[in-house]
């Protein structure tokens, strides 16, 4: 066997330093974003505040409490008081709305989404590293912070987009903005987050999503939400379950 | 009616207590409703000729407030529904004003051990995806149709449930005995009941057992699947024998029996529901009812209780839950998540003697508080129908403002 020359030798160990040192995988920089938007988390608590506007038209204020753990989530009214106590129940990809008073459940299509521009999988804990293949195809700045790009695609049908532009702070580990698209390519929405909130996990405290607002790509309408009073905390799964909704 | 008050003074005195304790979060809502409806009866109507035998209310005025109470900390939750209403109801034969006062729910539950709660108190046990009735629950197949303002009051139970993981869950419950305003003597005493549900990626279903000291057991299953974002499909059948059964023979020259305990009957509903882009759906449900009547016995039916008042009112008093066999029942309604208003139309053929029923619900947002709502119902038919043999329409309208 010829023997390795030194220049060959210098090649191979550059090429192994590169790799130990490379930008972690597509797939590593989702699920860490996903964390501070309460994915991969025992359970969260949160409560949003949304407020959206279609035109000139400014929709009235909601407030919901929600509790997730994965793909679960129950999202219970607080405002406006007239839905008070109506939960919006979501198991894999069955979903309930329940009111004090109605004969029953009512099952809801995943197109009956909340008035305006949030879906339910916005109010829910972020689960892109479960719901999307990640390719990182570039890093761009945005507003003046270094950011990996990630083209996700939806691996199943419960991902509530098929395909979404990703941007994750290379700094931070925390996604700055997405953009959302049909299967067709199609631009729907644009979102934009800030993360003023912070939570403990993993005896660290990080970094966790305080105000996400969504821009319709279609229509001048856009919806701003807002999170507070965060708990990172596990969740019984009977507040999943539809039979001890009362 | 004071154990009633008490409960929700005890709830609400709690409330506040518990609310300056670590760890207890408590909350309470209620709505006012005022609202008046009108009913026309059928003038020629063989079961109830004048309006004589049910004395339907023609005319009623209602002032109606409905409360939730809720105290709840990490390992228990407390809730209480409290209405009070005063009814102004009259008809051509008088008038009279009632007051009511009652629960409609109240539970006490415990997070007993991982996995495992147990609860005590009224519960409307009701489930299944179907609008049009509920064949999968022994307790309320009338789903709330017959008296679409008045709310469901539930059972009083004792369940113990084992919910291991979100797919699924398993109850046992021992009924104590109906809710408020139940039929008597209540052929659901001391009955026990027991229910699986199981959970999926795009399914739903579940399966139900009650046994009732004195009726054959209940026998119930649901199920749903979303076929893709827009459609649903969904299920519901039930089987069981009821305490009478009304026979009506074919041949009308035979005089009605009445049977103390039906045979076992299956009831099947099968559904789906398509929803729009815009978030407006519209679902078709078949019933088939093997306790109702073929089209030779309905006629048979009618024609016995042309005979006397005595035989119209046998046949109103002891017929079946539904008098035919085949149902057919449309609904087409606004997107459901919408805040600023909800309207759905509803059509009902009986497909058995092709007697048919429209309804209609809306409701608009005139400030973020208050509410106002209309609803009708037009039957298309004659007297020897079943969905026009009572009356031809009513309709209500309301107000509804939300507290606090």
């Amino acid at each position: 066997m010829k023997p390795i020359s030194k220049n060959m030798l210098a090649a191979w160990l550059l090429c192994a330093a590169s790799s130990a040192f490379a930008a972690p995988d597509a797939h590593s920089i989702l699920k860490n974003s996903d964390q501070a938007r309460g994915g991969g988390l025992q359970g969260i608590v949160w409560e949003i505040r949304l407020q959206s506007r279609d035109g000139a038209k400014m929709d009235e204020p909601q407030r919901i409490i929600v509790k997730a753990v994965d793909e679960s989530s129950v999202a219970e009214t607080q405002e406006p008081v007239r839905f008070k106590g109506s939960k919006l129940l979501q198991v894999e990809r069955n979903m309930w709305l329940t009111k004090p008073g109605l004969s029953k459940p009512i099952p809801i299509s995943p197109r009956q989404r909340m008035s305006g521009q949030a879906s339910n999988g916005d109010i829910a804990a972020t689960n892109y590293a479960g719901d999307y293949d990640a390719q990182m195809n570039a890093t761009e700045t945005l507003d003046s912070e270094p950011c990996y790009v990630l083209d996700l695609t939806a691996k199943h049908k419960r991902a509530t987009y098929d395909k979404i532009r990703y941007w994750v702070s290379v700094k931070r580990g925390v996604g700055l903005k997405a953009e959302f698209y049909s299967v067709s390519g199609k631009l729907l929405k644009t979102a934009r987050f800030e993360y003023d909130n912070a939570i403990e996990h993993d005896g660290r405290r990080i970094p966790f999503v305080s105000k996400m607002t969504i821009r319709d790509a279609l229509i001048d309408a856009e919806t701003t939400m807002e999170f507070g009073t965060v708990k990172v905390k596990k969740i019984a799964a009977s507040e999943f379950d539809l039979g001890q909704m009362q | 009616m004071a154990r009633c008050w008490f409960f929700a003074a005890l709830l609400l005195a709690s409330t506040n207590v518990l609310a300056d304790e670590s760890g207890w979060r408590t909350s309470w809502d209620g709505t006012l409703y005022g609202y008046a409806g009108s009913m026309s009866p059928r003038g020629d109507s063989i079961l109830n000729p004048g309006n004589r035998i049910a004395r339907l209310v023609q005319r009623s005025d209602n002032l109606e407030a409905r409360f939730n109470f809720k105290a709840e900390s990490e390992t228990m939750r407390v809730t209480a529904r409290p209405i009070v209403a005063l009814r102004d109801e009259r008809n051509a034969f008088g008038g009279q004003t009632r007051h009511e006062a009652y629960l409609s729910q109240y539970q006490m539950r415990v997070r007993a051990a991982d996995g495992w709660n147990v609860a005590v108190g009224r519960e409307v046990m009701n489930w299944g995806a179907a609008q049009f009735r509920s064949p999968s629950s022994p307790f309320y197949f009338d789903n709330g149709r017959s008296d679409p303002m008045r709310e469901l009051a539930g059972m009083d139970a004792l369940k113990l449930t084992w919910t291991p993981d979100m797919r699924g869950s398993f109850n046992v419950a021992r009924i104590v005995r109906s809710g408020y305003g139940a039929a008597q003597p209540d052929m659901w005493r001391d009955s026990w009941l027991a229910k699986l549900d199981l959970r999926g990626d795009e399914f739903a279903y579940g399966a139900v057992a009650v046994k009732a000291p004195n009726l054959p057991a209940f026998y119930g299953a649901h199920g749903q699947m979303a076929l893709n974002d827009a459609w649903l499909l969904y299920g519901e059948a039930g089987s069981s024998a009821r305490p009478t059964a009304l026979q009506s023979p074919a041949d009308a020259a035979q005089p009605f029996a009445v049977q103390t305990l039906s045979p076992r009957r299956t009831t099947v509903l099968v559904g789906a529901t398509y929803t729009a882009e815009d978030g407006k759906s519209l679902s078709a449900e078949y019933l088939h009812e093997s306790h109702g009547y073929r089209m030779a016995e309905i006629s048979a039916y009618f024609a016995r209780a042309t005979a006397s008042t005595l035989l119209a009112a046998q046949a109103l008093g002891l017929s079946p839950r539904l008098l035919g066999r085949d149902y057919l029942h449309l609904v087409w309604q606004s997107n459901m998540m919408e805040s600023d208003g909800y309207w759905r139309v509803m059509y009902t053929r009986n497909a058995t003697d092709g007697s048919n029923e429209l309804g209609a619900y809306g409701e608009t947002t005139l400030t973020p508080q208050l509410s106002a709502f209309a609803m009708g119902a037009w039957n298309s038919g004659n007297a020897r129908q079943e969905l026009s043999s009572l009356f031809t329409r009513s309709v209500t309208l309301g107000l509804k403002v939300a507290l606090p």
